[in-house]
Formats: structure tokens, sequence, C-alpha cells
């Protein structure tokens, strides 16, 4: 049988190299050994995906690389999910993240949603093409740190704004941070609108987020 | 060979739909995307209030996808046409897309509205989008580029099947008096794929297909490239620059307009940036090698 660290590392390889379906098989035989199905995540899974960001990071690996690795990681999560305990309160920090509505770009906000989970936080993606106001009642309605917003069109960048005075005028505006990001947009932009900051890319998103949390 | 470098999409004076001048149009939206002499009015509006010397159309990239089965959410003046949901959730159903018919629908207003302007004496600009940018509005994008790295020739033949679907749209654009076909393949740019999957783009598909796009320009029409896929072409030696003289320093659109007949493919600016001017009194030629 093969040892714990052995399987771990098997993990990880698979989420670094891609490896969607050859993960659930490593998955099952990680946790038919008796192994810690949270280890088997953090320690192999979340570290494949934790090594395929540092070669993003390094020009080495690129879109296309790090959407197939995260899918590989979510399948096995997905298999290792029946085993994991209750992990609510463990996360760095809670996001909803979406593409500002009129916008369908959002090849660029699966990347910072992808990070940031790799990073530790709880993402909630409301996806693209999100009308102002959705974004305003998930803050209601729910327990939230962190409001990402992207567009990448400079005639939708507008509804960034919107959502921030509409959390003003909601009385939301103190209970979370905003991110805004996307090509046409600047830290300048952020700041005329009264955002909390503005990041270039994925990776600088997930440094702004664990600025704001404290972390 | 060299790297493909990337050109980076900039928004200063970018030629783009604009609410207000949307808003003064009168015109009544979604109508404006669905029917050519509104799509004409609102095409040559957009172009005054730029200042630019060419009608775009049009005001989005989802016609083709949509004539390929895509569900399209029209929009308002804000915001025009985008993709609302995927249709397809596995890459290996994508060779079974449909053919495009170009009698009706959208895609065939947009068609009508360029011969509209073109009547009007306007020099028409048609967006075409490539394969990676038509089929992200159908399925996400993470499926392309799985299914280019584990089945890279089934993908060939998907791009194919939307590039001769594209190739089929131009040569209905030159039989609606079309001049100018602007292409680009943005969601497929190298700063998204990466230098390696960006160059077996170019092999598996780019360059054979600027190689026919090619072929439809004449005296009466010229093909604009995106800047990226510009130095994709260069970046894997695929093409070469060549100077044609213009006749002073003039605005690349007029450039453009200039050089009809002289210059089959050019591709160093973006069709949106309508202040860039020809410092050197040249335009750039793409040269396919």
């Amino acid at each position: 049988m093969a040892t714990k660290e052995e399987l771990l590392q098997k993990l990880s390889d698979c989420v670094f190299e891609m490896e969607d379906e050859e993960v659930v098989d490593v998955v099952k035989e990680y946790i038919n050994a008796g192994y810690d199905a949270q280890e088997g995540m953090l320690l192999g899974l979340v570290d494949g995906m934790k090594r395929a960001s540092a070669m993003y990071e390094e020009g080495e690996y690129f879109v296309p690389e790090l959407m197939i690795c995260s899918d590989a990681m979510y399948a096995g999560i997905e298999e290792l999910q029946k085993y994991l305990p209750n992990t609510e309160g463990l996360s760095a920090g809670k996001v909803v993240i979406g593409v500002i509505e009129g916008d369908t770009h959002d090849i660029g906000k699966n990347l910072v949603r992808i990070m940031l989970e790799t990073g530790g936080f709880e993402v909630h993606d409301l996806g693209r093409d999100v009308p102002v106001e959705v974004f305003v009642n998930y803050v209601k309605e729910n327990d939230v740190d962190i409001v990402a917003i992207s567009s990448l069109m400079t005639t939708t960048m507008p509804g960034m704004e919107a959502v921030v005075n509409r959390l003003k005028e909601e009385g939301l505006r103190d209970k979370v941070k905003v991110m805004v990001g996307g090509a046409p947009v600047s830290s300048a932009f952020a700041e005329k609108i009264g955002a909390d900051g503005y990041s270039r890319n994925a990776i600088e998103a997930v440094e702004l987020a664990k600025n704001f949390i404290g972390a | 060979m060299e790297d493909i470098k990337d050109f980076k999409c900039t928004y200063d004076h970018a030629s783009e739909n604009s609410p207000e001048v949307a808003k003064k149009s009168g015109l009544a939206f979604p109508d404006a995307y669905l029917h050519a002499d509104m799509m004409a009015t609102l095409s040559k509006a957009n172009k005054e209030n730029e200042g630019n010397t060419m009608c775009i159309l049009p005001f989005c990239h989802t016609v083709e996808a949509e004539a390929l089965g895509g569900i399209i959410t029209l929009g308002n003046e804000v915001a025009g046409p985008r993709a609302r949901e995927y249709v397809y959730t596995n890459y290996e159903d994508l060779v079974n897309l449909p053919e495009i018919d170009f009698t009706k629908g959208r895609i065939h207003e947009v068609l009508l509205a360029c011969k509209m302007l073109r009547e009007q004496s306007e020099h028409v600009a048609l967006e075409v989008s490539g394969p990676i940018t038509v089929l992200n509005v159908l399925i996400d994008a993470k499926h392309i580029f799985k299914g280019m790295r584990k089945d890279p020739e089934l993908m060939k033949e998907v791009f194919w099947k939307v590039g001769e679907a594209i190739l089929r749209y131009v040569e209905e654009a030159k039989k609606f008096g079309v001049d100018f076909i602007s292409y680009a393949d943005s969601a497929g740019g190298v700063n998204i794929l990466g230098p390696k999957m960006a160059e077996q783009m170019v092999e598996d598909f780019t360059y054979e297909f600027i190689k026919k796009l090619e072929s439809f320009a004449d005296e009466h029409m010229m093909i604009m490239l995106c800047p990226k896929t510009t130095f994709a072409l260069l970046g894997t030696d695929h093409a070469e620059f060549r100077d044609v003289p213009v006749s002073g320093e003039i605005s690349y659109g007029q450039g453009c307009i200039e050089t009809i007949g002289r210059a089959k493919i050019v591709g160093q600016q973006c069709v949106k940036n309508v202040d860039y001017i020809l410092k050197t009194g040249s335009i750039k030629e793409v040269v396919l090698k």
C-alpha cells in the first residue's frame, strides 16, 4: 500500500499535471487507504494548485493550464467532499465575485476565482453579466467580506460605481471591501468610484484580498 | 523564430458603441441591433461621433455564434448583444456545429445594413471573429482549452468548421459591398493561451485561414487584422511587414482607404483606435510567407 506521503504527492501531481480523470482514482485510493480527507485536500489537491499558480506567476503556465489544473482540483474535491468534515469558519475570508452587467468576458474573473480559492478564500461566483442589484442583494443576504467586480469593457465600467453607490444606499458599504479589476480598469478609476482596491491581475487580487482581511 | 509578441488592447479614443450616441439616435433598443436600417443609422452615428473614417458593424461579437446556435441577450443602449448562456458543455460536441444560413436572422440583417451604408458611399468595416472568440459564446473557454490540450486534432477540425463558416460570411459580405474585413480572435491571444498554445493555434489554423481570407482581397476589399493576429503570424515567421506609402501623416483608417487594392492585408493597429496616425507616411502591409 502506498504511504500517505506518496499518495499526497500523487494527488498534487494529478492537479499540477492536469490529470482530471486520474485524480478521482487517486482520491479513492487515498480514502480507501484510510488517510485523512482534509489533509488530502489541503496537502494534496490544493498543493498541486499552488504549484500551478507558482508556475503561472513565473510565466510557465498560462490561462489554459490554470483552468485545467483547477478542473482537476475540483474533480478531486468533489470526490473528497463526501469524506470532509464541515469546513465552515475555516476559510481565509468570503468573497463574492462577478463580471458586471453587460459584459461577458469572464476568463480573467475565473482566473481570479481560482487563485482566491487556492489562497484559502471561500468564493461565491455570480458569473458574468451580473446586474448591480444581484451583487447588492448577495451582500445583503450573506456574510461577505469582499466584493470583487470585473469589467473588460469601458462601457460597462460605470456599473462598478453603481455597485459601490448602491451598497452605500443600503447601508452595506462598511460591511465589505470592494475590489475591481479588468483590462480598462485602473487604480485611479478604483479610487474615483470609491472602491477599496484595484488589482492588475489574479496574483495581485489574492494579495489585495489578504491585505483586506489582514491575513 | 521570434516569440509571439502581445498587443495590448488600448482604450484611448477607442471606437466603441457610445451609450450617449445610442440614446440621442432616438432608436429603440434592442430593435436597433435587429434591423438593418436601424443598424445602419446607429453605425453611421457612431462613426460621426468618433470621427472615424469607416462605419463599423456589427455592435458585438456574437453574430456568428448566434447564427451557429448561440443564445444571446440583445441588451439595450448601454450594453449591447452578448452571450446569455452556454449551449455546449463538451468540446467533443462542437464537431456537430450547424451550417450558417446567411439568408435570415441577425447575420443577414448585418449584411443588409452593410449594403445600405455602402449605397450611401460609406466605407464599411465588417468585424468578423476567429474561432476561439466565436466558440467562447457557445461553450466555456476552459473546455476549448482542454480540447486543445487533450485532443488537438479534434479541435483543429472544430476550428476549421468555424473558419469555413467565417470564410463564407466574408464571401457574402463581399457580395453585399463590404470593403473592409476586420478579423480578430482576441479570446485566443497569446496573453491568454501562452506562447506554446498560441503557436499551436497559428500552425493548426490561423496561418492557413488568413491565406484563404487573403484571397478575397482586391481593389474592392481589404483585410484588416487585429494586431494580436498580426504579431502571431510575425512571431511564427509566417508573415512580414512591407511598407506601403500613403499620402502623408494620416489616420490608420484613412491609410487603409488609400491603399485598398495596393495592400491586401494590414494589421499594425486596432481598427478601434481612430486617433492612431501613420507618422511614417506609410502603412504596413502584412505579407504572408
